[in-house]
């Protein structure tokens, strides 16, 4: 299986005993400093997919496959390591060095504080239909 | 009537064997050939031509050029006059240059897409054979798409500096290769900004589609099925195989067709898309969407645009 599959989808090993203790994932919280939500996320998920699993919002989800960048962001505090590839299109090895990633390709080893970067970008349907002139970022919902 | 239909898309993936997976478990298309930079080609099983979609492997996601097919070799000629004589830079690209794929004719659309167009390409046949067939062969995997049916570009859109090039490709490709117009989107002060444009070659409501977007791009390949039923089971074929879905059965407004979103595993949208809708022709007068039915245009049932449709592309 691709590994993104299993992340999303983990077998359990053998199903438990009545009385029997099941075993939990190790989990760090996540935080997304501009809005201040917080979310458990598994070592072994995507920060995207902890925050999309429970129902949460602030990183906004798109492709989910590290193509699209639209929840690029920038872990600030805490240790994270890469489940896949991301588009060299929205993260460069340099950004990749300084911190930043996408939250679709990133799981947490301890908990983390993030910015939502998001693709800043001038969202046609905003601007042109209805008349306005909004400029709208993804950092901002 | 000298370009037929789309004849290929060439786009980028960033893991070759998760890439391989999906568009042959999930789309149930088939490899018919590889070559030695790592390129893959593949086929749905109602096409005939050698291949519809080439993966190659990159560092990101994204379409690399679209190639349509021209119904005669010696029309190449006519056409690649015609794109000069419009002010287009045309080149030719000798027999080869892909494989099993004669000549093509190559040249950037205002909204900075490559469009190719080809006359030939090596016929494998279908998996039905043409003689004496069955309706459809016992190997099909996954949805079992029948064929690439068209793409949607994001186009470079940014109507108080004067840049419209939904516009600009719409009158090329009208003008220079034969599409005709079968249904637009307008909106902005009267309904004067034309914001999407559907195009046809042939009988189906589009073969190529265009939308306004603050950066170009590739929104969706999109891939044919019959019915509603096999929306539903592929979406259930989806389900199976973890796929990231960006929007669930339901149907367009646009074309009437019936419809899934979801994406590849580097990110690039696909769509199966399902009813021919109706029967487009020259003559059929253009359907209009206006501002106020932009939802119900794209997502006939919900009338309401999702954030991840507009903003999310490769």
């Amino acid at each position: 299986m691709h590994a993104h599959d299993t992340v999303q989808n983990p077998a359990p090993a053998s199903l438990p005993m009545a009385g029997q203790a099941i075993a939990m994932p190790a989990t760090s919280s996540v935080t997304l400093a501009c809005t201040g939500e917080q979310y458990p996320c598994r070592h072994d998920e995507s920060l995207l997919h902890g925050m999309l699993r429970l129902g949460r919002k602030g990183i906004p989800a798109g492709c989910t496959n590290g193509g699209c960048g639209v929840c690029k962001v920038h872990v600030t505090c805490g240790q994270v390591h890469r489940i896949g590839v991301i588009s060299r299109a929205h993260v460069s090895v340099e950004e990749e060095a300084a911190g930043y990633t996408l939250a679709c390709r990133t799981a947490p080893d301890t908990d983390v504080t993030l910015d939502v970067v998001g693709r800043v970008r001038r969202n046609v349907m905003r601007s042109v239909v209805g008349g306005g002139n909004a400029t709208t970022s993804e950092s901002a919902r | 009537m000298a370009v037929m239909r789309i004849g290929h898309i060439s786009v980028r993936v960033m893991d070759m064997e998760a890439a391989l997976k999906h568009y042959t478990n999930v789309l149930g298309m088939r490899v018919t050939h590889t070559d030695a930079d790592g390129n893959q080609y593949l086929k749905c099983w109602d096409e005939w031509d050698k291949y519809s979609v080439v993966l190659t492997p990159s560092d990101r996601a994204g379409m690399n050029h679209v190639a349509y097919k021209v119904e005669k070799d010696a029309e190449l000629d006519v056409l690649k006059q015609k794109i000069k004589d419009y002010g287009f830079a045309v080149a030719e690209l000798p027999a080869g240059t892909l494989p099993a794929c004669g000549r093509m004719l190559q040249f950037t659309l205002p909204s900075g897409h490559e469009m190719r167009l080809f006359a030939e390409k090596e016929c494998v046949g279908t998996d039905v054979g043409s003689i004496d067939p069955d309706p459809w062969p016992d190997s099909i995997k996954g949805a079992g798409a029948h064929w690439l049916d068209h793409c949607l570009l994001m186009c470079r859109f940014d109507p108080e500096k004067g840049v419209n090039t939904v516009v600009d490709n719409t009158k090329f490709l009208k003008e220079v290769l034969n599409f005709f117009q079968t249904e637009q989107v307008m909106v902005g002060p009267n309904g004067s900004i034309q914001l999407a444009s559907f195009l046809s070659l042939s009988s189906k409501p589009h073969d190529l589609a265009l939308v306004g977007a603050p950066t170009s791009g590739l929104h969706h390949l999109s891939f044919f099925l019959d019915s509603w039923h096999d929306i539903l089971k592929a979406g259930d074929i989806m389900a199976k195989n973890r796929v990231r879905i960006d929007v669930a059965p339901t149907r367009h407004g646009l074309t009437r067709g019936e419809t899934i979103y979801f994406f590849d595993p580097s990110g690039n949208r696909n769509e199966t898309f399902a009813g021919l809708g109706y029967q487009a022709q020259r003559d059929r007068p253009v359907t209009t969407w206006t501002e106020e039915n932009l939802g119900r245009s794209i997502f006939y049932h919900t009338r309401e645009l999702t954030e991840s449709f507009i903003n999310v592309y490769t």
